[in-house]
């Protein structure tokens, strides 16, 4: 029977002690009145349960900021602080807010949702400079949050013939390449992780089979414990230099990345005349001239480009730096000029940080993002300057394999419901349709010429 | 003009005092004592404003109140604390409950600011950092071009009524102030706030609006002052309810969750609200979106005729949010029969959104004024709308702003609710609801609100935020803020250095 693709969340508790972002300070005139304990309807304020004439230290994680008990305080001994460790978290894109996103959602699975309108700042570079668009009336196809089982987020990994062609009897003479049909417009990438141990990677590679999704990793890095049905999901990467006429691919690998190196035509000639019913793949930095370079994939009938680039989602090969909002729009254009772009898939890895960089990555032009450091995120990963499995602040190594598969369950069922969120405000019902679609974005610094050009200071002043 | 303004700004009411001692629980600055101090009372007897208290008789001094502290700069004067402690146990510095509060868009100052004029109804100066967000863009990146003031302003000298039917029939209301009060479910936020909010509306003879959570009783006898709100979950629509109505809201799409339908989550439809909104309680309510009956322009008339015939005298408001194509929207709400269009831009507020769309989808609101604006000058349609916007109007500032970007005055939310005490700090969506009694229909959190508290407070607010824009005119030349709409060049942006300061 067909069965329609459903994330199964359940809650995934956290192995290490939260990160309160307030913190609340009790000074020494405190007389224990406990009007705090009535005061707080988060239970931030108990009494002690060694001496219950005494109240017990606050549970800063509790708190909400909402200041009551600070101001029911008769004595004004409570004030609070912003959680140094929580201010210290992460940086660039990856805020102390992204990260405490990402632990929730990896958490419980389920979309954000908060009282109070939006409060960050108007709009910063990457893709916090860009908007998606929605529609006002004219969509017959969607219903708020109900309906939402009709959109589909099924992407495609592979080249497309451009035409197909038959014989004169009607048979079909076009060789159909190999295609990896995915449920979502995700897979996940560890090649570039920190701190890896076996028991994530096998929990990583659990969550993709069970997902229908792929992981992208070193070859031979999948515990040998691992199964076959495991392999199927796993995609290796070789590293540039490998012999691609020794590579044995694992039983049941439906695709292999290679690492682009000057001979990659050779090593492509190569690798289809062993493997030609598996899907092929070139992983490269992003950089000046990634455009040319995958027109030169389309041309070799390369079916996959996975595009590289930083944490920060900025590209990393020499020149002015563009970010993948711009590297990625100016790749999509060039194919659509040649009118190729069915003829390869493009997937962009780097600086995905939250779940509405996968639509927009995707308005950008990429068929599919790599999930990478928000996989290690999703395990409460700290994303400390130097990380040493040894004295990991999260104990990393000596997570399960079942605790990794459902947080990245979660993490993956997550972003999948919020992709729809933006799908059915666009009033799309695919998430092929999506891709490239910049009408339907919303970019800063176009509207803000268009309404602010003719004020003084604005841009376009002169 | 001078007599039609004088006119126009009869009758408002006075702001009175109404405090709130619980909001008076944060200052920009924390006072700490060390252990080196010896009680000696020094400090008590220095400070003028009363931070320092040593009761006779005590053995020790009682803790610095320093609610009452100026902060740092007092090191000038010779009662300075710090400077004068023979121990030097004493500090001054900036408070981290301070710093805790707010975030980018409502800044702490703002926040503070926004209390203060509840409170007492005076208004900031113009140039006052609460009337600034910390965002970095948009409203927050714009600022007035003010000639030095000459004179005082009268304000019974100015007019800041708009009027809400600038088509050539139907009933005229015209309302004494550019704003009315957006619309707040029951269920989003207690009845007590509604109350509060329709009695300010009263007060100021301008509007508050349901919100799609039906129409509580309790508000009947303010049915002049309330919007009846049509909604995608038309909660709680009767024909009773727009009969009674003197505008209608259709509600396609609200700025913090456009293209989504409201969201009431379970643990907040209570037995009261799911009563109202004829729903089962504690199940989560989702309205669908859009109005299934509304495919077409064609549609949206007959939506529009369809609540004209219930109601002929009633105004139509149509609320909307703010895609690529809110021009194309706009006109064509024009040519269905609405008054007033409604925008509300993406960083609007809300009882409960998915993150993700109030940050990323659709545009905010400073793009979509002027757009809208200009294409409806273009199609020669502009003297016709009354064009509202919201979503991100936090101060009289804004309002202003919005205005001279084009907009005929605007509708505000979130600014009502700090005005009550509200510390945004977003707790609304679930759980017991709001904390602080706003944002809840729990039965015993709700009564942290009273009505007529509140209705003072928003009055207040509303009184400073036109005494700021009587200001604002008078330094521009003007009289009357109808004169301010669409003027662009009164503005200027601070992405480059101000030019030499011209006329």
């Amino acid at each position: 029977m067909f069965e329609r693709f459903h994330v199964p969340i359940k809650v995934i508790a956290n192995r290490a002690g939260p990160v309160p972002k307030f913190v609340i300070v009790r000074a020494d005139n405190c007389v224990n009145c406990g009007k705090c304990e009535k005061a707080c309807i988060y239970g931030v304020h108990v009494r002690s349960e060694l001496d219950s004439r005494k109240m017990a230290d606050p549970i800063n994680n509790l708190c909400k900021n909402c200041f009551r008990c600070i101001h029911d305080c008769p004595q004004w001994s409570l004030s609070m602080a912003p959680g140094a460790e929580y201010k210290a978290l992460g940086k660039g894109v990856w805020s102390p807010l992204r990260i405490s996103t990402i632990w929730g959602e990896a958490e419980t699975g389920k979309i954000p949702v908060f009282g109070a309108g939006y409060r960050g700042i108007f709009a910063g570079s990457g893709y916090d400079g860009m908007w998606t668009d929605m529609s006002e009336i004219v969509r017959p196809t969607r219903d708020g949050i109900h309906g939402r089982e009709y959109i589909s987020t099924s992407a495609d990994v592979g080249r497309k013939p451009p035409v197909l062609e038959f014989d004169g009897s009607g048979k079909m003479r076009t060789e159909m390449p190999p295609l990896v049909e995915l449920p979502v417009p995700m897979v996940m990438d560890v090649t570039r992780l920190r701190a890896m141990t076996e028991a994530t990677i096998q929990g990583y590679a659990q969550a993709a089979k069970r997902l229908d999704m792929l992981l992208f990793a070193a070859t031979g890095s999948l515990p040998a414990s691992a199964s076959a049905e495991l392999t199927s999901h796993f995609v290796p990467v070789y590293p540039s230099g490998t012999d691609v006429a020794r590579i044995e691919l694992p039983q049941g690998a439906r695709m292999a990345e290679l690492s682009f190196a000057p001979s990659w035509k050779d090593d492509a000639k190569a690798f289809r005349a062993r493997f030609p019913e598996t899907v092929l793949s070139f992983r490269f930095d992003a950089g000046k001239g990634v455009e040319q370079r995958v027109l030169d994939l389309v041309r070799a009938k390369i079916d996959v480009a996975h595009i590289l680039y930083d944490e920060e989602g900025m590209e990393l090969d020499r020149g002015e730096l563009r970010h993948s909002k711009e590297s990625l729009r100016a790749v999509h254009k060039a194919m659509v000029s040649k009118s190729v772009r069915d003829q390869i898939t493009v997937i962009a890895g780097g600086g995905i940080a939250a779940a509405e960089h996968v639509p927009k990555s995707i308005i950008c032009g990429a068929d599919l993002v790599a999930l990478e450091k928000a996989l290690l995120i999703a395990l409460e990963c700290r994303d400390c300057i130097t990380c040493e499995l040894a004295s990991c602040p999260v104990n990393l190594s000596s997570a399960s394999a079942e605790w990794v598969e459902g947080r990245i369950s979660n993490l993956v069922g997550a972003w999948r419901d919020q992709l729809l969120e933006v799908l059915g405000a666009m009033g799309l019902r695919e998430v092929r349709r999506l891709r490239g679609e910049l009408g339907r974005a919303i970019f800063y610094e176009e509207v803000e010429r268009d309404a602010f050009s003719d004020i003084e200071g604005g841009v376009g002043d002169g | 003009m001078a007599e039609a303004a004088k006119a126009c700004a009869k009758d408002l009411p006075e702001s009175a005092l109404v405090p709130s001692e619980h909001l008076k629980f944060v200052n920009r600055f924390e006072v700490t004592r060390g252990d080196a101090c010896i009680s000696c009372g020094l400090c008590a007897s220095l400070c003028p404003y009363g931070v320092h208290k040593r009761i006779e008789g005590h053995a020790k001094i009682l803790p610095p109140d320093d609610r009452k502290c100026i902060g740092p700069s007092c090191e000038v004067n010779y009662f300075f604390c710090v400077a004068n402690c023979p121990t030097g146990s004493l500090s001054v510095r900036e408070s981290e409950t301070f710093a805790s509060m707010g975030d980018p868009r409502w800044t702490p100052e703002m926040i503070l600011a926004t209390w203060a004029q509840a409170e007492t109804g005076r208004p900031l100066s113009l140039d006052h950092p609460g009337n600034l967000g910390a965002s970095g863009g948009g409203f927050d990146k714009l600022s007035f071009k003010l000639p030095e003031p000459v004179g005082k302003v009268d304000p019974a000298d100015i007019c800041t009524a708009i009027d809400l039917n600038r088509r050539g029939s139907g009933t005229k209301i015209r309302i004494p102030i550019p704003i009315y009060g957006g619309g707040m479910s029951f269920g989003s936020v207690s009845v007590y706030t509604m109350l509060a909010r329709a009695k300010a509306a009263r007060m100021w003879g301008t509007f508050t609006c349901t919100g799609e959570g039906g129409y509580p009783e309790a508000l009947v006898p303010y049915k002049d002052h309330v919007i009846t709100q049509i909604a995608t979950g038309l909660f709680g629509v009767r024909e009773e309810t727009i009969q009674r109505t003197r505008i209608v809201e259709f509600k396609y799409a609200q700025g913090a969750k456009p293209g989504l339908g409201g969201h009431l989550l379970h643990d907040k439809n209570t037995p009261d609200v799911a009563r109202m909104r004829e729903a089962v309680p504690y199940t989560s309510l989702f309205s669908p979106f859009p109005f299934h009956s509304v495919y077409s322009v064609e549609d949206h008339k007959k939506h529009l005729d369809w609540a004209l015939s219930i109601n002929p005298r009633a105004l139509m408001a149509v609320k909307v949010s703010t895609p690529n194509d809110v021009e194309m929207v706009s006109v064509g709400s024009y040519y269905a029969g609405a008054h007033i269009v409604h925008l509300d831009g993406g960083y609007g507020g809300t009882g409960a959104a998915p993150e993700i769309a109030k940050k990323n989808i659709a545009m905010p609101i400073e793009y979509a004024i002027p757009k809208v604006h200009r294409f409806l000058a273009k199609e020669g349609i502009r003297e016709q709308v009354v064009l509202l916007a919201s979503g991100g109007l936090r101060t009289a500032m804004d309002v202003a702003k919005a205005i001279a970007l084009g907009a005929d005055g605007a509708v505000v939310g979130t600014a009502d609710l700090v005005a009550l005490g509200c510390v945004r700090c977003g707790n609304c969506e679930s759980g017991r609801g709001c904390p602080r009694g706003i944002a809840t229909t729990d039965p015993e959190l709700e009564k942290l609100t009273d009505a007529d508290w509140g209705a003072g407070r928003i009055s207040n607010l509303y009184n400073a935020w036109r005494l700021q824009w009587c200001e604002l005119l008078h330094r521009l030349g003007m009289s009357d803020i109808s004169q301010l709409r669409g003027r662009t060049d009164l503005l200027r942006h601070a992405d480059k250095p101000a030019k030499e300061v011209g006329k």
